[in-house]
């Protein structure tokens, strides 16, 4: 693609094709990278104000499809499943990835996501937005993860219940593209670290918390590589 | 006194206050504070046993935290949740 840097990564998984979902496709296609993209679910009315990748035309569609769609559309690679994303399938569908990013709204696909990307060493990005904010968790081999970071799902039902402003999904899913970028083009100064927006009207600053390996974490115990071995990884926030 | 940062999703439960100063020395003093000048909050950090939720993460000065972990007048403690995606708001 002319003028655009080529990514070390050629081939990633997207588990998710909503509001996070539609700027993580967009950007990772438009970067090059062919993606397959997972999410259950078909396109309704009450979506379409903030998963601005859909129009009415989709109404009805699978998500995943009708995203995978609007990459081919800008000249990228993609192909969509209307499946939910499980640690069951998921060699099926990702095995072939080199990079894993999640932009779903549940928070165990999240750690199902993360804990399949740590077992198979793979690079990866966990997004997520709530209310005003969000925050995009990178990890990589080597680094601690996100069952380091939190150790079990939050409730899900909490979270849906607390809703989220439609625009920042698309500031939220920005970052996470931009993160998921860099680890395709082999960038790991951020694997270990979350980036935290507390409030997009107040502040577009993130706080940035870089956290170590937490000792008996599951997920690293099967990791090919020991993260508490790999490297000493210094808590800071900025 | 120390400060406590409170993450978006739970500042329903301090009027909107972002930042809000309290006089404790260790993390498990510092959300006691917290929860009697915004009651309720201890509730949504802690488990039953007064523990941490496994979905939260406290960070003092910018390093991973327990509650026992002291803290000092100019510190800052961050509470992080995990959290995913909404709806509509």
């Amino acid at each position: 693609m002319h003028g655009v840097r080529e990514p070390a990564v050629t081939r990633a998984t997207l588990v998710g094709a909503g509001g996070l979902g539609g700027p993580l496709a967009l950007a990772l296609g438009a970067a090059g990278i062919e993606l397959t993209i997972v999410d259950p679910d078909a396109v309704e009315a009450s979506n379409l104000h903030r998963q601005i990748q859909f129009t009415p035309a989709d109404l009805g569609k699978a998500k995943a499809s009708a995203l995978a769609g609007a990459v081919v559309a800008r000249g990228g690679v993609a192909r969509g499943y209307r499946t939910r994303w499980t640690a069951d399938d998921a060699d099926d569908l990702s095995g072939d990835s080199d990079l894993i990013v999640d932009g779903c709204d549940d928070p165990a696909t999240k750690f199902a996501v993360a804990d399949w990307a740590v077992a198979h060493g793979r690079p990866y990005v966990i997004a997520a937005a709530l209310r005003f904010g969000g925050n995009a968790m990178v990890g990589a081999p080597g680094a601690a993860c996100y069952r380091c970071l939190f150790e079990e799902p939050v409730d899900a039902a909490t979270c849906q219940a607390a809703g989220v402003l439609g625009p920042v999904v698309g500031a939220i899913g920005g970052v996470a593209a931009a993160l998921a970028i860099g680890l395709a083009r082999g960038d790991r100064s951020h694997a270990g670290s979350i980036f935290v927006f507390d409030d997009l009207r107040s502040s577009s600053e993130p706080r940035i918390v870089r956290f170590g390996p937490r000792p008996g974490c599951p997920s690293c115990a099967r990791a090919p590589i020991d993260p508490l071995a790999a490297r000493t990884l210094v808590a800071e926030v900025r | 006194m120390p400060n406590v940062h409170v993450p978006g999703a739970l500042r329903t439960l301090t009027g909107g206050a972002a930042d809000v100063a309290v006089a404790a020395v260790t993390v498990r003093d510092a959300i006691a504070a917290l929860d009697r000048l915004h009651p309720g909050i201890a509730a949504r950090v802690l488990d039953g046993a007064g523990a941490l939720r496994p979905f939260i993460r406290v960070f003092v000065a910018g390093d991973d935290a327990g509650l026992d972990t002291a803290v000092g007048e100019r510190d800052e403690i961050a509470i992080v949740p995990a959290i995913a995606g909404g709806r509509d708001a």
